[in-house]
């Protein structure tokens, strides 16, 4: 056994993260890891890491005790943690970045010693980028390709990757999968945390289900089918992830909210065009990168943009968020971290903040208004929180997701553009934000949904509209829709 | 709304402590003469941290603020000195710092250049402005009815509404949430609907009246117009607000953690006098509190 970890313990504030975790990682095996949101996930891996020092049990590498809460010392023993958030400077080249705290040379820095060794390692991880250029112009899944390059510098031998497909495209998972087999059959394990089942099952040997700071399960991936690891994971069955089938198909004959013609603002998007009529679904398929939420932003008026716009029937342009909002427009955010919570601020002032001027008198908050609002709106949209001036920022991402949701659905809105609402999100959280969004197509709220995933385009919309390079490259209805069709469209 | 009273307890323990070394170990402190002196002197450094205390909470800063406290001082004064009543005179030199503020705040949100470039324009046009109007001289001459704004009871009275005013706004009403909301994350207030722009605007022309306001006091206390008034006051009125514990970075503080922390340091210089200690140690002893301040504020959010 290359890595074991056993009786691991954590309590933060009282609340168990971990309680008495065993944890095995066999040489060259991708395991697994997963559970739902708070599951202890990121606990497990960063006592792994040695980021969190644990209250109680030991983790070994090669049967040698492994130190703990001592980052640096773990990363030397050759345990290497990719965070979602990465840990590079942008402004430095890749070079620099790979190398920073081990530079060659003792005076001097052998510039190029260090350029061709990470040029090498680049190399073989397929990233075509030169080792000289600065990470600031790389994309996600390059930026991610030198974090995993840093680490194989390091001889890592056992890689953990927290998270890492949330923000690529599918193109990208798949070299990413791709990379890490290939790791593996140089040795190198994989630790490999995700929520998404179908990279799981296309990549894992082994898998490994937290609930509740618990160990639930260790088996083959080959063992397992999805209905099964959801089971173990939830604690319970969610027998229809998608039950859109339970809801008629929207008829394409009630009247049009929105309707998007030849929308552009260049080089981000050009001659976008989409209609959504009341009560209906509609995704925006397509990769990161193909402009479907800065044509979302452009909707919501939040991008500057030519072309022509109508809402129930009316040319409409919008020059602020806020112009968008008062029309009846919402644009719900897909970067919940950088663009959509307060974290300081409370639950309630988070939800609240969007239509906090119709809770004033004279000018002047009535708080039991507002606390009332805030209350009721928790309660609608099951944000899960201690006590409504919890700080925003310590929920769940789940519970987290649904606050935003709240803040901009306060009010009965005519149009909702929702931008990859499930990212992060837990499967239970999951089913319950797309319960949320069948609700409020009945109540004949038209929707947007920017989604990269797959399943869940194919599972819930009406319409699919597919974005490629900018441009809007065709339309889907669900009855047309494979996974197959709406791929080609989309590459 | 419990999130609006982060209360950073930790400066009003301190003040608390400090009122009561103060009285025990020294039988001045607690003399009506001294006290009504602490708040004369004190209440136009907190005048202008509670306006500093609005910029920082955006995440901006006003190096302005002390120039301005010259400049509407030297008009006020100038209003007087040619005979005009006291209220237009007021008027003037409040005016003054409202399109200071203005200005600071166009520039800002129009031209997007960070507030401390901004405003470290300003202050050394102001300052410019205010030796260039008088040619460096003082204006004297002033009707003694002009002192009364700064009697003991005066400077408390306006001290107190201005923080009253200041806490209902920030706390209490949709434009001060979105203080805080853009303190905290500015696009996702922008995209929440917020108009950042206009509150921006309003946050530095808010500061700017506050200041004016400040500088129409230190020219009744002086019963001049000083060009050089206020000298060095923005950073008395930064130290205020971080003492008081709101977050360079924005959406955290309160106001009352600034008032609290103007009377700390003006307590401490006044506990330092007492104790005659120099000025160039009271320098040192000042720094070091700032010092700590922000070290506790880092220790406490981690």
């Amino acid at each position: 056994m290359l890595l074991r970890a056993h009786g691991l313990a954590k309590a933060f504030a009282g609340v168990h993260a971990l309680s008495g975790v065993d944890f095995e990682l066999r040489g060259g095996e991708v395991h697994a890891l997963v559970g739902e949101n708070g599951a202890g996930k990121s606990t497990l891996i960063k006592v792994l890491g040695g980021a969190v020092v644990p209250d109680a049990g030991s983790v070994r590498l090669d049967d040698r005790p492994l130190a703990v809460g001592d980052p640096r010392a773990v990363r030397r023993a050759g345990v290497s943690i990719v965070y979602q958030e990465f840990t590079l400077v942008p402004d430095l080249t890749i070079t620099d970045n790979i190398f920073l705290g081990r530079e060659h040379g003792r005076l001097w820095l052998r510039r190029a010693d260090m350029e061709r060794d990470a040029q090498r390692v680049l190399d073989e991880l397929g990233v075509r980028a030169a080792a000289s250029s600065r990470v600031r112009t790389l994309s996600i899944a390059q930026q991610q390709m030198v974090e995993i390059a840093r680490a194989l510098q390091e001889q890592a031998r056992v890689l953990i990757l927290d998270e890492p497909t949330a923000t690529l495209s599918s193109v990208e998972v798949d070299r990413l999968l791709h990379v890490v087999r290939q790791l593996r059959s140089r040795g190198i394990s994989t630790i490999y945390v995700s929520h998404r089942l179908e990279e799981i099952f296309a990549i894992a040997d082994r898998v490994t289900v937290l609930r509740d700071g618990q160990h639930v399960l260790t088996q083959d991936a080959a063992a397992l089918d999805r209905t099964s690891l959801i089971r173990a994971m939830v604690g319970r069955e969610i027998d229809q992830e998608f039950s859109s089938a339970a809801r008629p198909a929207a008829s394409t004959t009630a009247p049009a909210v929105l309707e998007v013609r030849s929308l552009s603002a260049p080089p981000r998007f050009s001659n976008v065009s989409l209609t959504v009529h009341a009560g209906e679904i509609v995704a925006l398929a397509g990769l990161i990168g193909a402009g479907r939420t800065s044509a979302a932003l452009a909707v919501a008026g939040a991008i500057p943009a030519h072309g022509e716009i109508y809402l129930n029937g009316e040319p409409v342009r919008f020059r602020t968020p806020a112009d968008a909002i008062a029309h009846g427009v919402a644009y719900v955010t897909e970067d919940r971290k950088g663009r959509g919570l307060f974290p300081e601020l409370g639950v309630d002032a988070n939800i609240t903040l969007t239509y906090l001027s119709t809770f004033a008198r004279a000018g002047v908050i009535d708080a039991a208004r507002e606390r009332r609002a805030a209350a009721d709106a928790a309660k609608r949209f099951d944000v899960r929180a201690a006590r409504l001036s919890q700080p925003a920022g310590t929920l769940s991402g789940g519970n987290q997701q649904k606050a935003l949701l709240a803040r901009f659905l306060l009010k009965p809105r005519a149009l909702v553009i929702l931008d990859e609402p499930t990212r992060g999100v837990d499967v239970g959280a999951r089913a319950e934000i797309y319960a949320l969004m069948r609700r409020l197509t009945a109540e004949g709220t038209a929707i947007v949904m920017i989604s990269s995933d797959l399943p869940e385009v194919l599972g819930i919309a009406d319409r699919i509209v597919v974005m490629r390079d900018g441009r809007t490259t065709g339309e889907l209805t669900r009855a047309e829709a494979t996974a197959e069709r709406v791929m080609a469209l989309a590459s | 709304m419990s999130t609006h009273r982060v209360f950073n307890y930790a400066i009003f323990v301190a003040l608390a402590l400090e009122c009561i070394v103060l009285a025990t170990a020294t039988d001045s402190f607690l003399t009506t003469a001294n006290l009504t002196n602490v708040i004369r002197q004190n209440a136009f450094t907190a005048i202008l941290a509670a306006g500093m205390t609005f910029v920082i909470l955006i995440a901006g800063i006003d190096l302005s603020v002390g120039s301005v406290v010259g400049l509407s001082g030297v008009f006020c004064a100038d209003a007087l000195a040619r005979g005009h009543g006291l209220g237009p005179s007021l008027a003037t030199g409040i005016m003054i710092g409202v399109l200071v503020g203005f200005f600071n705040g166009v520039v800002t949100t129009t031209m997007r250049i960070p507030s401390f470039v901004v405003t470290l324009a300003t202050m050394l046009i102001v300052r410019g402005a205010a030796f260039k109007y008088t040619d460096a001289r003082t204006i004297t001459g002033l009707p003694a009815s002009f002192e009364v704004l700064s009697t003991g009871a005066a400077s408390a009275a306006m001290m107190i509404i201005v923080f009253v005013v200041s806490w209902i706004v920030l706390t209490r009403t949709p434009f001060g949430r979105h203080v805080y909301a853009i303190g905290g994350n500015e696009d996702a207030a922008w995209l929440s609907g917020v108009r950042v722009r206009r509150v921006t605007l309003a946050v530095y022309t808010i500061c700017g009246a506050t200041a004016a306001l400040a500088g129409v006091l230190v020219a009744s206390r002086l019963n001049a117009g000083y060009p050089r008034a206020g000298e060095y006051y923005e950073l008395d009125a930064i130290a205020a607000v971080v003492v008081g514990g709101t977050s360079l970075f924005g959406g955290r503080g309160s106001i009352w953690g600034t008032l609290a922390g103007a009377l700390f340091i003006g307590i401490l210089n006044n506990g330092l006098n007492l104790y005659r200690v120099s000025p160039y140690d009271q320098m040192v002893v000042k720094g070091a509190v700032l010092l700590a301040a922000a070290s506790l504020d880092r220790w406490r959010t981690g």
